[in-house]
């Protein structure tokens, strides 16, 4: 998806406050996405089974389903369908849960709208890019596991389980530049759209969390291996 | 639970990575982030929930009453088994004593004090389980008033931003201001009523009593409010007549009804109706405010009026506010010497209140000098 795509990329804008509603709607308007305003939870549900989008902007405290609710349906359809909760709660609890239930990022009321439009810009790039590795090779299978990148499950033998949307896209990266090493920067770049000064520790957790699934043994890796000061390789 | 030290945690998530205070089953109950913010993990707030919740208040009340009915039982035992030792003891010893009745005295006392004792249990748990209640709405309450200040700040905000950083034509620049004047009045109506709560707490008053014509006066205050609200004015009906006088602060029934209006547009689904009865009997001036709104579930109607109370539902078509309207409603006519009553026949059946004042009365000593002047709306 090349830059002018994603500008016409549709977002469904969940928020029950009338003026700051409108004020988000004008702006990424201005910024040539399509969007869909919907004002309560109902809403969201609806709108989002009848039509396809390509990104959610979602409050939290809404009327008739919250935004956790509707995260859950939209993960339960849709697991790769990029989610920016946008809330006036700042509490961890609630950051935590929202990030569990499958948003992938998290902007606390007041916030700028510059960060807001780059966050969005991110999130879309992302998805872009994730979505023509999958078209590719959606199924990948290594030692005894199976990924399906579609729908996010896994398979370690007998065992099922599934993967996060950030999970695999380290993973979909991994295995992109299968033998080569990929620096920890490289990886906060293009799966995290970050600065890779601030956070660097980040990556290695998911590392340890990705080696628990795939690994017979996790302190002693055979596909995702530590290159001494230089980050990861998957290898087969 | 307790806390023994904090040791680094690798295997927490990421934000909470850094170090975390642990438990003696070692699993991290509390965490540091890299900016050494303390953050708690669901593990501590499930811990911290279940200790605060009214089953485990009952339990330890239960227990407490059960260890009270041992002591009192172990009591009696003593008592009894030692009476008869001391008699038995007396007899031999010094046979001229005798004993005409058991002393009563030792016994009753001893039963008295562990009555005593047992009454003060009752209490403490009766205050605690009070106190824990109000933190829960207190808690409530902080979550709903940050939310209602934060949401008409982002709003100034996005709207400043945009102002500063796009071409935007000028109709649409007067739109943005407008919007603007409405969440800066928004954040002023919030501050205020925090401000009234906190002068009522103290019984602070500063009102500004004026007798006026009940019926007239109270009219033209709901109709300000249906303005203020966006209303039509053909959605107010008015009906019935009071034909007396009242004497009220005119400022404070426009908050009362600011506050009814303002719950009527918020909780309704259907094009709201209101109706406005004017009744009077012998000493009172009968308001009736009633609306097709989705109405109030009977096990809330008594809890409506108190302080930071909302009502969680999934069928509210709104989620905004801070518990604080009706509990203004109530101090406020309560302070006109006067009485609120709510009813309702339950969900999507309207919600009716009945506010009742007192009928103004021209006292013998006024009409001598003091006689005040009735105002004319």
């Amino acid at each position: 998806m090349s830059d002018e795509q994603i500008e016409k990329s549709r977002i469904l804008l969940v928020e029950d406050e009338e003026n700051l509603a409108h004020g988000l709607e004008y702006n990424l308007t201005a910024e040539g996405y399509l969007v869909t305003l919907a004002r309560d939870g109902k809403e969201a549900i609806k709108f989002f089974d009848e039509n396809d989008f390509d990104l959610i902007v979602l409050d939290i405290m809404l009327p008739y389903f919250n935004g956790f609710e509707i995260a859950k349906h939209v993960r339960e359809k849709h697991p790769q369908m990029p989610i920016l909760m946008l809330t006036a709660r700042t509490q961890v609890e609630d950051r935590v849960k929202g990030l569990e239930l499958g948003a992938d990022d998290y902007l606390t009321k007041p916030f700028h709208l510059k960060e807001l439009l780059l966050r969005i810009k991110g999130m879309l790039k992302r998805k872009s890019w994730y979505q023509k590795v999958v078209i590719e090779n959606p199924i990948y299978k290594f030692g005894n596991n199976e990924i399906n990148f579609e729908n996010l499950k896994c398979t370690k033998g007998k065992k099922e389980f599934q993967l996060t949307s950030y999970e695999a896209m380290i993973m979909k990266y991994l295995i992109e530049s299968k033998d080569k090493v990929v620096t920890r920067k490289e990886l906060l770049e293009n799966v995290w759209n970050m600065n890779p000064d601030i956070e660097t520790r980040t990556v290695d957790n998911f590392i340890v969390r990705l080696r628990k699934h795939f690994e017979d043994d996790p302190s002693d890796p055979k596909f995702i291996v530590s290159v001494r000061s230089a980050g990861y390789m998957f290898q087969v | 639970m307790i806390f023994e030290l904090f040791i680094l945690n690798s295997q927490a998530e990421p934000d909470y990575r850094q170090a975390s205070l642990v438990s003696a089953s070692h699993k991290p109950l509390y965490t540091r982030d890299s900016e050494w913010h303390c953050h708690r993990n669901d593990l501590f707030l499930k811990v911290m929930k279940r200790r605060h919740s009214f089953a485990y208040n009952l339990i330890i009340f239960i227990l407490a009453q059960l260890v009270w009915l041992s002591v009192l039982l172990l009591w009696i035992y003593w008592y009894v088994s030692n009476n008869i030792i001391f008699e038995q003891v007396g007899e031999k010893v010094s046979p001229q004593i005798v004993y005409d009745a058991p002393s009563v005295f030792p016994f009753v006392g001893g039963i008295v004090l562990l009555t005593g004792l047992s009454i003060s249990l009752v209490l403490i748990f009766r205050h605690l389980n009070i106190q824990i209640k109000l933190n829960a709405l207190y808690d409530n309450f902080i979550a709903n008033v940050t939310h209602e200040l934060k949401s008409p700040l982002s709003s100034i905000q996005l709207y400043l931003e945009t102002l500063n950083s796009r071409e935007v034509p000028e109709e649409k620049k007067k739109e943005f201001y407008g919007l603007m004047m409405r969440d800066a009045e928004r954040l002023k109506n919030l501050v205020n009523s925090i401000l009234e709560i906190a002068s009522m707490d103290k019984k602070k008053f500063n009102r500004d009593f004026e007798v006026y014509k009940a019926d007239e006066t109270i009219k033209k205050i709901i109709l300000e409010s249906a303005e203020q609200f966006q209303l039509k004015e053909s959605s107010i009906k008015f009906s019935g007549d009071a034909g007396c006088d009242v004497l009220i602060d005119r400022n404070s029934i426009k908050t009362v009804f600011d506050n009814l209006v303002d719950n009527s547009t918020k909780y309704s689904v259907a094009p709201l109706e209101i109706m406005i009865k004017f009744k009077r009997n012998t000493k009172k001036a009968e308001i009736e405010f009633s609306d097709n709104g989705i109405g109030i579930p009977h096990d809330q109607i008594k809890k409506i009026f108190q302080k930071f109370h909302r009502i969680y539902d999934k069928d509210i078509p709104n989620v905004k506010g801070t518990g604080l309207g009706l509990y203004v409603v109530r101090e406020i006519i309560k302070n006109h010497k006067g009485k609120i009553f709510a009813f309702s026949e339950g969900k999507g059946k309207g919600s009716k209140f009945k506010i009742e004042l007192p009928i103004y009365v021209e006292k013998k000593k006024s009409v001598k000098g003091n006689k005040k002047d009735i105002k004319n709306e």
